[in-house]
This record gives C-alpha cells, sequence and structure tokens, in this order.
C-alpha cells in the first residue's frame, strides 16, 4: 500500500468518484503533488464480477447514513463503495442539463436558480465528451442543447428499444438514441462494448466511462497517489479559520493520520460531504465548516425514478443491451409547467429499453412481488423473453426543509452519522404520477399485452453543499470553492441548487473541469 | 439506427477471476469449500441462524420461490450474515436497513412462526399448504395482526429477494431459463459458478 504522504502536499483529495477522480487529474497534470483519499477498499477489473449478487459488493458498506423523512433518498442503493466511487455502478446516461433547468427560479418563480447558464458549461460538457466518449447521435436529440456532436455513433437498438419506440410513435411522440458514456465502437485506445447487460456490476473491459478507466489512471500517470482504505473524519483549518490545511484520517489498520496540503478537495458523495463539513466545525466555523450562510446540508433533492414494464408478444431478449437503456425520449421536459393542470412541476425524460437480469433489484423477478410459487417460474419463464421496460428520471423540486444534519449516534471513529430527512413536495410527486400514467399509455400503444409500474424509488442524490451566487444563501460559487473557505473545493451533485430531469453525472463532470481550471488559474488566490 | 448485435461467446475475451474462492463452511469440526447448494445438501453447521430459523427460511422460501430450498437458500442467507458488511451480497445492504442484518431476519422469523401458532397452533414450516399460503398472503399485504417483527410486507419483499438471488441470480439458474449467462468476468462460485 502506497504511504500516505508525510511532507505537506498541494492537494488531497477526499473520495475517488467521478467529481474526485477528475480533479485529480487535471492537478496532477500540472504538476501539481495530489493525494486521493478513499474511504473504501482498492477494486481491480477482476473484481468486477458479472453476477448482480457481486454487484452488491459496490454499493455503500461505510458509516450508515438515518433517512427519517416521510420519503428517502435512497442512500444505500445510490452511493458507491471503494474506489472509482458510485461511478463504479453507474450505467453511464450523460445527457447535458438544459438551459430551463439552470434559471427555475428566474422562469418559474420556484425553488433556486443556478449561478451559472447553459452556455457556462456548454464548452466544458464538450470537453468531457470528448475525452470520456460518448455515443449518441445529437442532430436525432432534437430536445439536446446545443454543443458539439457525439465522438461516436448512436448505440444499437435491439427489438425491446424497437417495440418501445413504436408505442411513443404511435402517440405522436419522438425518440432518439439514448446518449451513453459507453464505447460503440474502439475509442481511444478502449475496447468497444459488446452490450451483455451488466453494468450494474462494473465495467472491467473499458467500455463504460468509470473512474478507473479515465481519470484515475491519468491522475496515477501523472504522479497522483491513490490511498484506499482511508477514510477521511475531519477537515483540518487554521487558528485563524480562514483556510483548510488539511484532513484527519483513520487508515486500513485504524491509525489516525493527518494529510496536511494547500488544497481540499471535498468529493465525497452527495451526503457524506455535508457530514464532514457539519462534523468539523470549530470555534471559527460553529455552525459547521461553509456553513456561514446556515445553508449546509440543506435543498437535498432526488429524482423519482418512474419505471415501467410491460409484456409483449414479441421477443424482446431484455437481459442484453445497456442498464440505462437504449433510447431517449424528453417530449414534454422543456416546459416544467407541461402538467400544471395536475398541480405538477418540473422536468422529466424516459430512458427506453433497459437491460434486465433475472434478479436484483433492477432485475425482473421485483418486478412483480405479488407474484409466488409456480406462477412465478412461469411468469420468469416469459418475462425473461418478452419484457419491455423503461424508467422515468423524474425532477423533485429542491426544497430547503429537505436536509442533512448530525445525529447523535456516531460511527466507530467517533463522528456524527449523517441524517437525511427528505420528503418529496407535492408538485413533484404529482409529476411522477403525471409521468407514469404517460409511461402506461405508451407501453399500450406499443401492444403490451400487460403493463404495470413499480411504486416510487430514489435516484441520484443532489444538493447538500449548493452553489449560489452570494455567500448569505449557498455553500459555494459556482466553481464549488467554499465562500467562507477559499481553499476547499466540492465537487459533486451535491453542488447542484435543482435536479433537473436528467442524470447527474456528466453535469459533474462538467463542473469539475470547469472548476479544477478555475482552481489552476487562481492557486496563488486560493491558498492565500 | 443500426441492429443490435447481441453478445456471442466467440465474441469475448473471458476474463478471469483471481483470489476469490468457492466459500468456507465447517461441516464435521473441520473446515470446506464449497457451494450454498453443495452445503445445503452435505447439512453444514449454520454460523448464525439457529435450526429452527434455518427451516422456517427454507419453508418459506420454497414456497416462494420453488427450488430455493435445494439450490441453497438458508447456506446463502447464513453465510452472507456472517461475512463483513463490505463483503456482504444480501439485497438487504442497500434497502436502508440499518446494519447489522441479522436481526431483521431472525425477528421477522420469529414473528412469522408467532403467527403460525397464534393461528394454527403450529410452527410456520409444518403449516398445511393452505393455512400457510394464506399466512403468506397477509404477510405480503402487510396484515398480520400482532406483528411484532420487520414491516410484513418488507420482510417478505426481501426473503422473497434472497430466494429469487439463489434460483436465478446463479449460471445454473441463467440456464434454467434459457437466458445466456454471456459474463465478462465468471463469477467464481455458486452464486454463478458455471457447471
Amino acid at each position: 500500500m502506497t504511504a500516505l504522504p508525510a511532507e505537506k502536499i498541494d492537494a488531497v483529495v477526499v473520495g475517488s468518484g467521478a467529481a474526485g477522480s477528475h480533479f485529480a487529474a487535471r492537478l496532477a497534470q500540472a504538476g501539481k503533488r495530489v493525494a486521493i483519499l478513499e474511504a473504501g477498499p482498492a477494486r481491480q477489473n477482476n473484481d468486477l464480477v458479472s453476477s448482480m449478487l457481486w454487484a452488491r459488493r459496490l454499493k455503500s458498506a461505510g458509516a450508515p447514513v438515518l433517512e427519517t423523512g416521510k420519503d428517502t433518498v435512497g442512500y444505500g442503493f445510490n452511493a458507491g463503495s471503494g474506489v472509482g466511487g458510485s461511478t463504479m455502478h453507474h450505467y453511464a446516461v450523460w445527457p447535458r442539463l438544459h438551459e430551463n433547468d439552470f434559471r427555475v427560479k428566474s422562469l418559474y418563480g420556484r425553488s433556486r436558480d443556478w449561478p451559472i447558464a447553459y452556455t457556462d458549461l456548454q464548452r466544458y460538457y464538450d470537453r468531457v465528451q470528448a475525452e470520456c466518449g460518448i455515443s449518441g447521435d445529437h442532430e436525432k436529440e432534437t430536445t439536446r442543447p446545443p454543443g458539439a456532436p457525439y465522438p461516436m455513433p448512436p448505440v444499437p437498438v435491439a427489438e425491446q428499444g424497437r417495440v418501445v419506440a413504436s408505442g411513443f410513435e404511435a402517440l405522436g411522440m419522438k425518440v432518439s438514441p439514448l446518449p451513453l458514456a459507453v464505447t460503440s465502437r474502439p475509442y481511444k485506445g478502449r475496447a468497444n462494448c459488446i452490450w451483455d447487460g451488466w453494468c450494474d456490476a462494473g465495467c472491467p473491459i473499458g467500455a463504460l466511462a468509470n473512474a478507473q478507466t479515465i481519470h484515475l489512471p491519468q491522475a496515477a500517470a501523472a504522479g497522483a497517489t491513490l490511498h484506499p482504505d482511508t477514510e477521511v473524519v475531519r477537515i483540518l483549518t487554521s487558528a485563524d479559520g480562514k483556510r483548510a490545511t488539511g484532513v484527519e484520517a483513520v487508515t486500513h489498520d485504524g491509525q489516525r493520520v493527518r494529510v496536511m496540503a494547500d488544497v481540499v478537495v471535498l468529493a465525497a458523495f452527495t451526503i457524506q460531504n455535508p457530514r464532514l463539513l457539519l462534523a468539523s466545525a470549530t470555534p471559527k466555523h460553529p455552525n459547521g465548516l461553509a456553513n456561514r450562510s446556515g445553508t449546509l446540508g440543506r435543498f437535498i433533492t432526488t429524482h423519482g425514478a418512474a419505471p415501467i414494464f410491460g409484456l409483449h408478444e414479441k421477443e424482446t431478449t431484455p437481459g442484453f443491451g445497456a442498464f440505462g437503456g437504449q433510447l431517449l425520449n424528453q417530449t414534454h421536459y422543456d416546459n416544467k409547467n407541461a402538467h400544471e393542470a395536475s398541480g405538477a412541476f418540473g422536468s422529466y425524460q424516459w430512458m427506453i429499453a433497459n437491460a434486465l437480469k433475472p434478479n436484483g433489484l433492477l432485475g425482473i423477478a421485483p418486478t412483480r412481488p405479488d407474484i409466488r410459487g409456480p406462477a412465478l417460474t412461469a411468469f420468469m419463464e416469459r418475462a425473461t423473453r418478452h419484457m419491455i421496460s423503461m424508467t422515468g428520471v423524474v425532477e423533485e423540486e429542491a426544497m430547503a426543509e429537505n436536509r442533512v444534519t448530525l445525529a447523535k449516534r456516531k460511527d466507530a471513529h467517533g463522528v456524527p452519522l449523517a441524517s437525511v430527512a427528505y420528503t418529496t413536495n407535492e408538485a413533484s410527486a404529482a409529476l411522477w404520477n403525471a409521468a407514469i400514467a404517460e409511461g402506461l399509455s405508451v407501453f399500450k400503444a406499443a401492444g403490451a399485452s400487460e403493463s404495470w409500474n413499480a411504486p416510487r424509488a430514489s435516484m441520484h442524490i443532489m444538493g447538500g453543499t449548493v452553489m449560489g451566487e452570494s455567500a448569505a444563501d449557498s455553500v459555494t460559487n459556482s466553481y464549488g470553492q467554499a465562500h467562507d473557505l477559499p481553499n476547499v473545493f466540492i465537487g459533486g451533485a451535491g453542488l447542484f441548487p435543482t435536479a433537473g430531469g436528467v442524470n447527474p453525472t456528466f453535469t459533474i463532470h462538467a463542473l469539475a473541469a470547469r472548476a479544477s481550471e478555475y482552481l489552476l488559474k487562481h492557486w496563488s488566490s486560493a491558498v492565500g | 439506427m443500426p441492429k443490435a448485435e447481441l453478445p456471442h461467446p466467440t465474441r469475448r475475451e473471458l476474463l478471469r477471476a483471481g483470489g476469490i474462492g468457492l466459500l468456507t463452511f465447517s461441516l464435521g469440526g473441520s473446515l470446506v469449500k464449497m457451494s450454498p447448494a453443495e452445503a445445503q445438501a452435505a447439512g453444514v453447521s449454520l454460523s448464525v441462524l439457529s435450526r429452527a430459523e434455518a427451516e422456517t427460511l427454507a419453508s418459506l422460501c420454497e414456497r416462494l420461490v420453488p427450488g430455493s430450498r435445494e439450490a441453497g437458500v438458508v447456506a446463502f442467507v447464513d453465510h452472507q450474515l456472517a461475512v463483513s458488511r463490505t463483503d456482504c451480497m444480501l439485497m438487504i445492504r442497500y434497502l436502508g436497513v440499518d446494519p447489522p442484518f441479522t436481526p431483521f431476519y431472525r425477528e421477522g422469523l420469529a414473528a412469522l412462526n408467532a403467527a403460525a401458532q397464534s393461528r394454527h397452533q403450529l410452527s410456520f414450516s409444518k403449516l398445511e399448504d393452505a393455512s400457510a399460503e394464506a399466512l403468506i398472503d397477509a404477510l405480503a399485504d402487510g396484515k398480520i395482526e400482532g406483528w411484532t417483527g420487520p414491516p410484513p410486507s418488507f420482510f417478505y419483499f426481501v426473503t422473497r429477494n434472497d430466494a429469487c438471488d439463489v434460483v436465478y441470480g446463479t449460471v445454473k439458474g441463467f440456464k434454467a431459463l434459457g437466458v445466456p449467462y454471456a459474463p465478462h468476468i465468471m463469477p467464481p462460485s455458486e452464486w454463478g459458478e458455471p457447471d
């Protein structure tokens, strides 16, 4: 195991997922001395066993998160564990946020605005897209905001996709190829995907743009060191409270160590970032670091997953393809008031024709928990050949009262656990209902012999360390730089002031690309 | 749009998993490597569950998912409850249940037996078909009078998924369904070990 740096380094990065690995690569490539501290275990490609059971080892295994609200954010399912973080089990659906997603307050008088517009992020989306590779068709994806064409042709569409597409078309709606950060052809030395549907178990062939495929190797090649099983328990600050000085961590053998650095990049996932900041309170920062505004931990949000299933007379081979799907529909996306007659607010998209394995939470068997015994055997034999599916990604409104706080209970290292109080508001619940109704009508129009939906579940977690124009009501500026601690940069979806209705990882990368560029340009003023 | 070309074994380079063996079970005082189905057949000692709990779990799961008793659902659940949370493969690890997970199973199984005793003065595994199925209906609906375990419909959901895992989530299970397994990395133990 690589020894932790004994001397002060340029940057310590907390977390090795999408944001952490991206920051580490950029800073190390610029000549900075970088150490990445990862709470979970090391992972090699050979650990990514093709099995829906083995896949569960990639899920959260750290300190428990207490979910105390009426609804949940599904921390255990959404968070990752180990090197690569949640990118290791992410499905690489990489649409861009739309222009209206950045201006929810200005356009609709609700929730919050981002401190940047789409145009501020466009070239970073383009840059990340070229680096990581996205398969898609920007012309057919007519709802996509402006930007460079996708660098790879779209992913293949199999019978499941064609069947569901016929339902959308029958109702006058268009589908387009799903933008996936998965190789549809060899790309920059990476093999092309063979569409065997094991994305959830982690992609060991480098076809899917996980951290261990893209940015961690870049960071290592540039000299950054990676330290698994090293859990950060506190962010350290100077006596005057004006700068962070490093972090305190517990190593795999239980030793408490300090890693001192000029810059701290906090990229430990949405819930853990505010937990660490809150738990690092000092007399100079009595309410937690970066919390002068009182906003830290607030505006936690998620996407309501709206899964639709059906059976079709055609053979659909649902076990193959990509977990994220084959096709995309965003018909109503650009009008967040499209369903206002039912009290709904927000945007949603459909990820069409998800690969479905027989078992697992997103597999075939749990979709019909009412079936058991010999009837289940018969259902499984039919469904593994004839099932169709799609998943709605439904925006949930960012609300101040949905928040992370510290629980009284502590983990093994004495750090208070995170407690998440989350309740979906009525407008978001109404939007989920509208999406479900539309989805079922699409499957009916596609000729499904029967169709059904699963209950709401949470997909993706955002907010809690939101960015904003003003230090009075946000945690960071638009670069993820903490208003109160200019040498602390926060990465990840926790920065999102509002959720949009698209998957967050592409935007996490675009923000990290923009922020790391800014940090390198303004290093001296950040470090002070 | 191009049409999908489905994976074909001749196209793939199978990566070999290293360092992960069969599971270790205790048999006759010595530790042996075997699959959960083999462990079930050999009657290996349990690490966490009692014999009575194991029998209740096996009876429940067999009614939920036929074949799960023989496929080793008891050995699977018992073993996974004994390993670290990092290594645990049970679905419950990401369903929002506060670890450790043993109390969830123990209390759920005890509550199921208590309901069977209350209704029929028998343990769950001794119930006749109609009585057992009626009790499972109530479990799934979350309506069992005097229930003191985890939420009954959630307990049903979790145990049904455990049973699905050992019956459908393996190479054998895929084969029985006629679904190509098509792995990148072949699982090295029974929950996916090749024939």
